[in-house]
């Protein structure tokens, strides 16, 4: 049934819009993985394995549906119930249970109902508290029923009844995880500023810092930048693992768990920083050793990487490509990250050598894929500036070009001095155009004359005059 | 009476001892000739073809006035009585030659007018024989003498050119051209020009943008078009020459042209080139220069999206065909602009271009492996290497090896053919000094004469009302663009 699944519609569409699809084994066991998981993120993630793991879909699909019975997201039933008929159009979770999903859209809108009427009667009476709370069951209750934006905005209308600090640390609380649950990652940045500059003092404050940089991470993972995020997530403190919930959150099995903080940070952490930084920031941090103490294969990479044995830890890292295709935030950075790692491993292996057979390169260094052969691979890093070497295509050598930097401050200088001349004659030559008085028109002839009668030109000479004075140093 | 003439016109003598003192010689010499141009062309011609003529007895450098004067009226007269007399190799105009490469240049600041007519005479009968080519080498010495930087722009700049791009004589405008305009004549007002001991024209300090301006005579007036022209032109010349980087500034000093959200054709002109010739100099793409108009920037851009797209094609060096492909869709635009032979040099560039990237990434590299990639045969390009090598393009050389021939580039840019040695680099470094300092110093004079042109002190009074006024906004150093000394010169020059 598991081989099937790569041939059926659903994969066969997704592969030709240029989507992952995962066809061999994962290395983690699909029900133990989810156990770790609550909320909405366990439908989320289960639903990106299902449709990117043929091996795992059935299964997943079949958890997820079951799990989206249980809530209130009769569109997430929906979909689900779509995308796996696609697959395996025989299993029973693939028959859409119409008398439940009638039923469920009544009651939930019956609940809507109710809710905006106790609001509509909270605002009557004009108690502030009550207010808040309507505000806030109105954003649990469209969170609970997939319609996300709306909770964002009955979630941004507690702001203004919001009485304490403590409501107000809640209330960005809860916006952040409606936005980590959009994947909008600049929202959730802002969010995560927010949450930092809350008012909270003292105990309450210690509680939310782990929070923070775990979320701040994981959105600046989101957007890429590798080496804030490796910093944010390095920097996040154990406590993250017992933590209470903070607004009726559980974050570490709601958002984020400690596996996953071992891991993105581990995977940042070596796509941004050099071996010196790894060992003193990483390696040597004992907040951060503990999460390490989760992924120790994460550990390991880290540790060979440090000890500079590049391919070891490539290897280490590859074995885990396709469990981390999988992971619903690492997918989509994982080649990237995965890319960046490995030219750093082969700007470092290089360093020390003046010259490398390609042979050599090629054997400590794997192809992946993504290139035809080493070569082709080294010239586009040498093309792009990642990596300062030649090739010597006859010898088949890497070869570390000899530098001269006498040789080259003296020519740098003698370019910067000529392109400074240049400039400055340029300068020379449009001040000279505007003591003239000449300047390019369009058609109408008159308006230089007009210019000259009203003043403003001498105005325009002396404006510019100004700019090229000081702009020369005279 | 000839004679009577001749004493006359050698009444100055410049090296007359009361004539030592600048400042005398400056009131002896425009009292000359005042008097010289009071004389009427009958008055002129005496003497002429006798013992007693003048022209024989002047001495072209010493009395350089009284000669140029002369023979002005001589030649005017001969082409009305006789124009066959006026033919290169005849004596008329060897005097003409001779004068022009010879005369003393400080006199000629004073006769501005006879000195321009001389020069557009020269042109004129060359011309006049279909022999324009004849007139380059005279009025480029007349230059010469006149203004060893010849950087002040002038009317003949813009003909010498003219004549220069007629006659395809491209390397023998590359002298004047090499030399920079920095000042543009100007009206210089009366009291700054004379009676003042340290900036009288004949002095030895003085810059060639004060002597020439637009009273002086030695120039027409200059509109902008003139000048673009003339950078335009000289563009052209120094393509003519290969010499793009070159051809590239010359083009930048017409696009920073100051334009108030406007664009004249010229300008347009120029960026199409600039666009072409960018790719040609240096294969990388490069910003318009910063002095440029924002607006004008843009402007530009819409008007030649054609060219940019061109550029564009250029610089993916992995995908050859492209540009081909852009170039053949484009032809009537590149015809109808007169760039379809720059368009074509782009195209045999492009092969050069990706040569020069190779030595960025290879070290050696089998000649067949670049013949795959640009899809010719091995001979032709082992060739056209050979070719880039020996014209010094490429610092690399080609080997014979069992498996045929290779191209291995010098990495170390200290050896190979084109090696400098530290020596040059210094000796090139110290001639860049010199110049900077040179132009430094051209910087100032522009920089002078817009502080004493009629807006900017008008302003200085507004900023002085205002302040005083107490309005008090802004920073107090903002008031001068310079500093406080330069306010005290412009008011002393203005009373």
């Amino acid at each position: 049934m598991a081989n099937d699944a790569a041939d059926t519609p659903f994969f066969q569409k997704r592969k030709a819009e240029g989507i992952i699809v995962v066809k061999d084994p994962p290395k983690f066991d699909l029900e133990s993985y989810i156990s770790n998981y609550a909320g909405f993120t366990r439908a989320d993630r289960l639903r990106h394995i299902g449709s990117h793991s043929t091996y795992l879909a059935v299964d997943a699909y079949r958890t997820a549906i079951a799990e989206a019975k249980r809530g209130k997201n009769v569109k997430l039933y929906l979909d689900l119930v779509e995308e796996f008929a696609q697959i395996a159009p025989e299993d029973p979770a693939a028959l859409l249970d119409t008398t439940w999903a009638a039923e469920r859209t009544k009651k939930v809108e019956a609940e809507k109902d109710k809710l905006e009427h106790e609001l509509k009667s909270y605002k009557n009476n004009m108690i502030k508290e009550s207010i808040r709370m309507g505000n806030e069951d109105m954003g649990h209750f469209y969170y609970a029923t997939g319609d996300y934006s709306q909770a964002h905005k009955a979630y941004m209308r507690m702001r203004e009844h919001c009485t304490s600090p403590k409501h107000l640390a809640d209330m960005t609380l809860r916006l952040l995880l409606v936005s980590i649950a959009q994947k909008s990652w600049l929202t959730v940045q802002s969010h995560v500023a927010k949450v930092d500059s809350t008012q909270v003092k003292g105990d309450e404050k210690t509680k939310l810092e782990p929070i923070i940089s775990a979320c701040a991470g994981l959105a600046h993972m989101g957007n890429q930048n590798y080496r804030e995020a490796a910093t944010s997530f390095i920097s996040t403190s154990a406590a993250f693992l017992t933590a209470e919930p903070a607004a009726g959150i559980t974050w570490q099995r709601e958002v984020l768990t400690g596996n996953d903080i071992a891991v993105y940070g581990g995977l940042c952490a070596l796509a941004s920083m050099d071996r010196s930084q790894l060992k003193e920031r990483v390696l040597d941090n004992s907040d951060f050793r503990t999460f390490l103490e989760l992924e120790p294969h994460i550990r390991r990479a880290i540790n060979l990487f440090c000890a500079s044995k590049y391919s070891a830890c490539l290897e280490v890292l590859e074995n885990y490509r396709n469990d981390y295709l999988l992971d619903v935030y690492l997918s989509k950075v994982l080649v990237d990250i995965y890319g960046k790692i490995r030219r750093k491993s082969i700007v470092q292996y290089f360093i020390p050598f003046s010259c490398v057979t390609l042979d050599e390169m090629a054997t400590k260094f794997q192809l992946t894929g993504e290139y035809p052969s080493i070569e082709d691979e080294l010239e586009t890093m040498i093309n792009n500036g990642t990596l300062d070497a030649r090739i010597d295509l006859v010898d088949r050598l890497l070869i570390s070009p000899p530098t001269n930097p006498r040789y080259t401050v003296h020519a740098d200088a003698l370019a910067m001095a000529e392109s400074y001349d240049h400039t400055l004659r340029l300068r020379l030559t449009r001040l000279n155009m505007l003591a003239a008085g000449m300047e390019a028109k369009g058609d109408k002839s008159s308006a230089k004359e007009q210019g000259f009668k009203d003043g403003t030109f001498g105005d325009g000479i002396s404006a510019g005059l100004r700019g090229i004075g000081s702009k020369m140093g005279f | 009476m000839s004679a009577e003439l001749v004493t006359l016109l050698a009444n100055f003598q410049p090296d007359a001892q009361e004539l030592q003192q600048r400042c005398n010689y400056d009131k002896e010499a425009r009292e000359f000739v005042k008097h010289v141009s009071g004389l009427s062309q009958a008055q002129a011609l005496k003497g002429a073809d006798s013992p007693q003529d003048p022209l024989h007895l002047l001495d072209p450098t010493a009395n350089a006035i009284a000669y140029a004067y002369t023979l002005r009226h001589r030649i005017e007269a001969t082409n009305k009585r006789s124009p066959e007399q006026l033919q290169p190799e005849l004596p008329l105009w060897n005097k003409l030659v001779l004068f022009l490469e010879s005369f003393d240049p400080v006199q000629m600041r004073y006769a501005g007018g006879e000195w321009k007519k001389l020069v557009e005479h020269v042109e004129q009968i060359a011309r006049n024989v279909g022999a324009s080519a004849l007139a380059i080498a005279p009025i480029r010495s007349a230059m010469f003498r006149l203004d060893p930087t010849t950087g002040t722009f002038t009317s003949t700049h813009l003909n010498f050119i003219r004549l220069c791009m007629e006659t395809r004589s491209y390397k023998a405008a590359l002298p004047v051209l090499d030399n920079y305009i920095h000042s543009l004549p100007t009206t210089i007002a009366k009291e700054t020009l004379e009676d003042l001991e340290y900036s009288v024209v004949a002095s030895d300090s003085v810059t060639s943008g004060e002597y020439i301006n637009l009273k002086s005579g030695h120039t027409n007036k200059i509109s902008l078009t003139d000048l673009q022209e003339y950078y335009v032109l000289g563009a052209m010349a120094y393509l003519g020459e290969g010499r793009f980087k070159d051809a590239l500034h010359f083009l930048e000093h017409v696009l920073v042209t100051p334009a108030n959200n406007a664009l004249n054709g010229l300008m347009l002109e120029a960026y199409k080139k600039w666009v072409l010739i960018n790719c040609l100099a240096d294969q990388s793409y490069k910003m318009p220069p910063r002095t440029m108009s924002s607006t004008a920037v843009k402007n530009c851009k819409n008007a030649a999206k054609a060219y940019e797209a061109l550029a564009d094609a250029f610089q993916q060096l992995n995908n050859l065909p492209k540009l081909k492909a852009q170039v053949n869709a484009g032809m009537e635009i590149w015809e109808e602009d007169g760039n379809a032979g720059l368009v074509e040099q782009l195209v045999q560039h492009q092969n050069r271009a990706y040569l020069t990237r190779l030595s960025r990434t290879f070290s050696a590299i089998p000649v067949s492996n670049i013949a795959n990639n640009v899809g010719s045969s091995v001979e032709q390009v082992a060739t056209f290497v050979d070719s880039l090598i020996q014209q010094g393009l490429l610092n690399a050389r080609l080997d014979d090896s069992a498996a045929g021939a290779v191209l291995r580039f010098y990495l170390d840019p200290t050896q190979g053919p084109l090696a400098q040695t530290e020596k040059q680099q210094q000796q090139a470094l110290f001639e860049q000094t010199q110049r900077t300092k040179a132009l430094a110093e051209q910087v100032k004079d522009a920089d002078y004469r817009l502080s004493i042109t009629r807006e900017y002190v008008e302003w200085v009074k507004r900023q002085k009302k205002k302040n005083s006024a107490g309005g008090g906004g802004g920073d107090p150093m903002d008031v001068t663009f310079d500093d406080g000394d330069m306010d005290e010169d412009i008011m002393s020059d203005m009373r």
